[in-house]
């Protein structure tokens, strides 16, 4: 009995614990920071979470209490938190699905006036009719929007709205207004149907840079005018609230829209009213009518799914990709079906920090850099999921061949290494007089002993594995390269800080530029211009503090030459100078969006040679003119 | 109520307020000595593809102003303390603009979900089973007991991962990822339900094995030492029944287990962090992760916050519970007053 007696008394005392919770959890409840928009409906029933209620214009029949298999496209890699708004003026929703403006902007809700394609480097027209062009003195860009353009409410998309976005965009200082305004003076209706965009002028009335303006036209969405002043009269005029207004009723053009989001996935559902059925655009909707993305903890969960046949396209790094098809026989392939499996587009890079002791010697560089063993960080940070240095020869462009043919090979081939030079590397050094004088085994430069740390984020395992490579080389040349890895949010908060510290970060990892219209001009610029050089609140480009005059002028100039012969020679002087200062070197080559698919229930993704034209870029089929892929999509058994 | 046990009371309830100051000081602190700029990791996101200079600093000022990070910390501290009263943790910093009630609602009803009916299962499932080791000893115990140990040492991602490769890859009766089926919309329906519940299985029990193991140890050696007390010999030379002294030595070897039991209570808000990872099950515990390495300083404080509220008052319940039912502390009080 009295064990009883105290069996219900620890129960009681539980249920007391339990009940001591409420009032601790309760304060969630309450309604959260001023900011947060008063059109945010309070969540109700917060005790049955789970069952988050779905989408309020959901009508009890379209409640789908499963996704149809056959009617559903399943992505991985894309989201890996839950969405936070709806907002395509903030940069911050978290929301990938739907929003992701840039080089290759999502156009899966929002929509571009064109779409761009990397293969081709064209960009082809969405919302807009026909091809933009440039006036006589390239100061202004004209298009036209399409007639058959609609907003989801069923207004049209006007020239008014393109005009009032950006205009929104400067007012607000969005990272849209923010990253342009430099470049563009301004966007006006002329008529309805008549979009006319005004480059910012430079003292000799030339526009600053024709290519960024250009850029513009495929990488930044049409917002409806009438929707962003509704935004406005309740955010009053405010900018922190206007960009974190989660926007639940925001209008938009593009041919999916929100249908479920919770912790675990998001689901987009096709607007079977979409514009882009006219003849004038696709001529038809999409083949899925859901988009659906579970959100995994990690890649290894994503291929996990990826195998277990939910998954269709898969945009993340699955580690021997290969081994899907021809170890498990599984219905998956990629874009290119060898090594390397996708389009290189962006250039990871080792970056010196050019005040670390000894780093301002170029033959350490080079040597360092010559030294480096690329088939390794290759084959194993990447599973050969990268161009070999050898296959697409190192230089400022990726492996597109579109870049490729912009500068002249020939010319710099004797500047070009592939790595794993030991000797040559050595030779280097005791040419320069940086020697070993006191027998311990390594290098002194004017009696200093040579000693870096290589570094990059914890946790991001290929870039690690790329690290220790460098530092193995160091050791093979004599230079005492130790690594270390200290966490995403410090790193980056110290190499976007100039100046570095002086240990710790001297041969440092960061990225570079993809695929984009501006480019291999943007990523050079970034890679190379002195207008970052030793700034702070850096997030583009040359960490390491690289400044060359001859560099900057020609940056400079590109953009607004228009002879292919020049632009030519300019690409390949500026070849010619990276691969001698080497301020910094690309250590793999790296896809826009790594493009995985599997053929289970879907068919006819984009592949290399698939006969499309113009031809459909490996883009997750959301990307740019990759969207042009969900028009083809076929069931494998319909 | 005695005199005594007021006396006993008041204290412990001055120093679960003492402690809860200080803690609430901690939890406001300790995220924000982390080396590192959280603003900067915002500004990061949304500066990608920015290549202007004057409009990142533009941003990253605007936004250290709006998060206050920019103000001397005791000022911080002032509006912290101010918005906690009135029940309002902030806006999360990695999950911007999101706000951390809205956070934390969405994923600790998975947590509390998966690992309150754990804690319980496996302390109960524990605990009667060290008990009959410690009572039958002998062929149950030896099987037991190198059980108990190996599972209980077992790390937690090696259980998830074992339970994985063999219940949802291998054998495919279990799906691997998620909260429920990859294809399915929440709703009232048997369908849904069902996988939620197919779901929960390989979390559960991956927490559930490695709690059974751990408490059937200690229970075990509980049992054991208070089987051996002198008080235990006594009854059995005075010939009482062994029913009866059973009861008295589980009575006595349970208040640990139930002090444990307390705190894993007051501590599972924190998540089942493995699970969910191994599981890509919904929780606060990776959330919780993703704040500490983004330096999410709202979330992170608040969650903590949750955490040491909860940890403290089961604390506290529990001492006022002994004060009543454990004899010992009885007489600990009753020292108290005569001296």
């Amino acid at each position: 009995m009295k064990r009883l007696t105290w069996f219900l008394s620890a129960l009681l005392m539980l249920s007391m614990l339990l009940a001591s919770c409420a009032p601790a959890a309760t304060p969630t409840a309450a309604p959260a920071e001023p900011t947060a928009a008063p059109t945010q409906a309070p969540q109700e029933e917060p005790t049955k979470a789970p069952e988050v209620q779905p989408t309020k214009e959901l009508s009890a029949a379209e409640i789908a209490a499963a996704l149809p298999r056959k009617e559903t496209l399943y992505f991985n890699g894309q989201q890996w938190g839950p969405v936070v708004c709806w907002n395509p003026y903030s940069s911050s929703c978290n929301n990938a699905m739907a929003i992701s403006q840039g080089d290759n902007a999502r156009v899966t809700m929002f929509e571009t006036p064109y779409l761009y394609n990397m293969l081709d480097g064209k960009q082809y027209p969405l919302l807009a009719d026909g091809p933009w062009s440039w006036n006589d003195a390239m100061t202004e860009i004209t298009f036209k929007i399409k007639p058959a353009a609609r907003w989801s409410d069923g207004t049209p998309v006007t020239a008014e709205d393109v005009a009032y976005t950006w205009y929104a965009h400067v007012k607000y200082n969005t990272s849209t207004g923010a990253s342009n305004k430099d470049y563009i003076e301004a966007i006006e209706a002329v008529d309805p149907q008549t979009v006319v965009i005004k480059a910012k002028l430079d003292a000799d009335g030339k526009a600053v840079n024709p290519l960024i303006v250009a850029a513009y036209v495929s990488s930044n969405y049409v917002l409806q005018k009438a929707w962003t002043q509704k935004l406005e009269e309740r955010t009053g005029g405010d900018p922190a609230k206007f960009l974190t207004d989660p926007a639940e009723d925001v209008v938009y053009s593009g041919p999916y829209h929100k249908f479920y989001t919770d912790e675990t996935k998001v689901v987009l559902v096709r607007d079977d009213n979409y514009w882009g059925k006219d003849p004038s655009m696709w001529g038809k909707l999409p083949a899925p009518k859901y988009l659906a993305h579970v959100i995994f903890k990690d890649n290894a969960a994503g291929t996990t799914a990826l195998k277990a046949g939910e998954v269709d396209v898969s945009q993340q790094f699955n580690s021997n990709v290969q081994d899907l098809w021809l170890k498990d026989g599984l219905p998956i392939s990629t874009y290119l079906p060898e090594p390397p499996y996708n389009i290189g587009a962006s250039l990871p890079t080792a970056f010196y920090n050019l005040r670390s002791y000894g780093l301002d010697q170029v033959a350490v560089r080079k040597a360092i850099a010559i030294a480096v063993d690329y088939d390794t960080i290759v084959a194993n940070a990447m599973t050969n999921q990268s161009a070999t240095f050898k296959q697409v020869p190192r230089s400022l462009m990726n492996p597109t061949p579109g870049e490729q043919a912009l500068y002249d090979r020939e010319a710099v081939k004797s500047l070009q290494w592939e790595g794993n030079d030991i000797e040559g590397a050595k030779k280097l050094l005791d040419e320069a007089g940086i020697v070993d004088t006191d027998g311990d085994g390594w290098r002194e430069y004017n009696g200093k002993k040579l000693q870096y740390v290589a570094t990059c984020p914890n946790g991001w395992s290929d870039w690690q594995a790329a690290i220790e490579v460098v530092a193995a080389a160091g050791k093979k040349i004599g230079i005492d390269i130790t690594t270390n890895y200290p966490e995403w949010s410090v790193y980056q908060t110290v190499v976007t800080n100039w100046p570095l510290p002086e240990t710790g970060y001297d041969i440092f990892m960061m990225w570079s530029a993809g695929a984009g219209p501006t480019m291999p001009w943007g990523r050079i610029r970034n890679l190379l211009s002195s207008e970052f050089a030793e700034t702070t609140n850096n997030w583009t480009g040359n960490w390491g503090g690289y400044k060359n005059p001859e560099v900057d002028e020609l940056i400079k100039k590109i953009p607004t030459m228009t002879d292919q012969e020049e632009i030519k020679k300019a690409y390949t002087r500026l070849v010619e100078i990276y691969l001698t200062d080497v301020p910094s070197f690309t250590l793999m080559y790296r896809p826009q969006s790594f493009h995985t698919v599997y053929e289970g229930v879907w068919t006819n993704f984009p592949h290399q040679g698939d006969g499309t034209n113009p031809p459909v870029p490996p883009l997750n089929l959301t990307d740019g003119w990759s969207i042009a892929g969900l028009y083809n999509l076929k069931l494998v058994n319909p | 109520m005695s005199k005594s046990y007021l006396r006993y009371f008041l204290n412990k309830l001055a120093w679960l307020l003492v402690t809860a100051v200080f803690a609430f000081i901690l939890n406001f602190t300790l995220p924000r000595l982390m080396p590192g700029d959280p603003v900067a990791a915002i500004t990061a996101r949304i500066a990608q593809g920015m290549s202007n200079t004057t409009g990142m600093k533009e941003v990253y000022e605007r936004y250290a102003e709006q998060f206050g990070t920019n103000k001397p910390i005791h000022e911080q501290f002032l509006i912290y303390m101010k918005n906690i009263l009135q029940g309002n943790f902030g806006t999360s910093f990695s999950q911007y603009p999101r706000p951390v009630a809205d956070i934390i609602r969405a994923s600790i009803v998975w947590t509390i979900a998966l690992q309150f009916p754990a804690i319980i299962v496996g302390w109960i499932i524990g605990n009667a089973l060290g008990a009959m080791a410690a009572y039958l000893k002998k062929g149950f115990d030896k099987v037991l007991m190198p059980i108990s140990i190996f599972v209980s040492n077992f790390p937690a991602f090696g259980m998830a991962i074992i339970l994985m490769v063999i219940f949802a890859v291998n054998l495919k009766w279990f799906p691997t990822s998620g909260g429920y089926g990859y294809n399915l919309i929440p709703n009232f329906s048997w369908e849904f339900i069902w996988s939620v519940i197919v779901h929960y299985q390989l979390p559960f029990w991956s927490i559930v094995l490695i709690i059974i193991g751990g408490q059937a140890i200690g229970m075990r050696s509980m049992s054991i030492y208070e089987l051996n007390a002198d008080y235990v010999k006594y009854a059995r030379f005075l010939g009482i029944k062994d029913r009866v002294i059973v009861r008295y030595v589980f009575r006595n070897a349970m208040l640990p287990q139930i002090t444990g039991l307390a705190l894993s209570i007051g501590t599972m808000v924190s998540g089942a962090l493995v699970a969910e990872i191994v599981f890509s099950y919904p929780g606060l515990g990776y959330t919780m992760l993703n704040g500490v390495m983004g330096q999410d300083y709202p979330l992170i404080s608040a969650v903590t916050l949750i955490i040491t509220i909860m940890t403290l008052i089961a604390n506290f319940l529990i001492e006022i519970l002994y004060g009543i039912i454990d004899p010992r502390i009885k007489a600990a009080q009753a020292e108290e007053q005569g001296g």
